[in-house]
């Protein structure tokens, strides 16, 4: 086991990079909820609402726990999470829009969903204390996550029509945000793996397609040959571009904090 | 949907009898694992378990859900 991170000692560098590290993490987390939350009306049957509603009550659960670690930085979680505006969210590009159909869910299952579940990983052997402990009882969580994400990426992508061909295109379409998010190897990336914080990118890279070659290779689609997206924020350390307004309304809870009595 | 009848059993506690606690619908037993887990989540359950309907074996009912599932299994 490597040595604990004492925080205290990173220059003013390494706590943005570790900053930038958790608010990825936390906001891709929120967002992945909100994403699930949107279907648990509309799922094929009653079950996978049930499961929808579930995976995204783990979302913001893990979410919280993760933005918790913004304390270790000095920093007051409960603004971060209830005052930010859209551009200042973190979270992985894919997860932006709202998911125009189940197959897009499905394939933000498989791809967002596992790169998190991947950078987690990484993170719970990492050099930070928080996350050794905190983190391994998500990734047991995230295990369900996966199981329907791969039991309903197999069963859309043996389909016929528009089904298959839905799932196609939104693989194509998140494939490139999320390989630019894993694969980041800019300087507060290389500042974190340096720290002993989270793996390297290639590892991480090399461990999400491994968890997804064989499931995409249904839809015929090959993630060793697919290429991360061009453009990139340093700041954020994800894709150019922002969540949409309703979603982080959503995400900060502002109806629910406008009924609040004090 | 193409999806089969799982029955789900649990127990609370270490040493406590394996009940029947409902059912779910699930396309394949890994789906069924998911299912049961979520939606029957209003206990912390010890242990839990998926059985698809057409693997139980009724012993003295012939008019029983599991018996009714046996016989469309065996007629395709």
């Amino acid at each position: 086991m490597a040595e604990v991170l004492d925080v205290s000692a990173l220059d003013a560098d390494g706590r943005k990079a570790l900053e930038r590290l958790i608010l990825s993490l936390a906001d891709s987390k929120r967002l992945m909820g909100i994403r699930y939350s949107d279907w648990l009306l509309g799922a094929p049957s009653i079950e996978t609402g049930i499961a929808t509603s579930s995976m995204a009550q783990d979302e913001w659960g893990h979410a919280r726990l993760v933005y918790a670690m913004l304390k270790e930085l000095d920093i007051d979680p409960v603004a971060v999470e209830h005052d930010r505006a859209p551009q200042e969210y973190a979270s992985i590009g894919a997860l932006d829009e709202e998911m125009p159909d189940w197959a897009a869910l499905v394939a933000a299952m498989v791809l967002v969903d596992g790169a998190l579940t991947t950078a987690l990983a990484s993170f719970a052997e990492g050099t930070l204390e928080s996350a050794r402990g905190r983190v391994p009882k998500m990734l047991a969580e995230e295990e369900f996550h996966a199981s329907l994400g791969a039991a309903w990426y197999r069963r859309l992508a043996r389909s016929e029509g528009d089904a298959r061909r839905l799932l196609v295109a939104a693989t194509e379409a998140m494939l490139p945000d999320v390989l630019a998010w894993l694969g980041a190897d800019d300087a507060p990336a290389r500042a974190m793996v340096e720290a002993g914080v989270i793996g390297p990118a290639d590892d991480l890279l090399a461990d999400f397609r491994a968890r997804v070659r064989d499931i995409v290779a249904l839809a015929d689609i090959d993630v060793d040959a697919a290429t991360a997206a061009d453009a990139w924020d340093e700041a954020r350390g994800r894709t150019p571009g922002h969540p949409d307004e309703h979603a982080v309304e959503r995400v900060r809870g502002d109806k629910n904090r406008a009924l609040f009595v004090e | 949907m193409l999806e089969k009848v799982y029955d789900v059993f649990a127990r609370k506690d270490r040493g406590d009898q394996l009940v029947h606690i409902g059912y779910v619908d699930a396309m394949d037993d890994e789906t069924a694992k998911v299912h049961a887990w979520t939606t029957y989540d209003e206990e912390r359950w010890f242990e839990m378990c998926v059985v698809e309907r057409t693997a139980i074996v009724p012993v003295n009912r012939d008019d029983g859900p599991f018996a009714k599932a046996q016989r469309a299994a065996d007629h395709g």
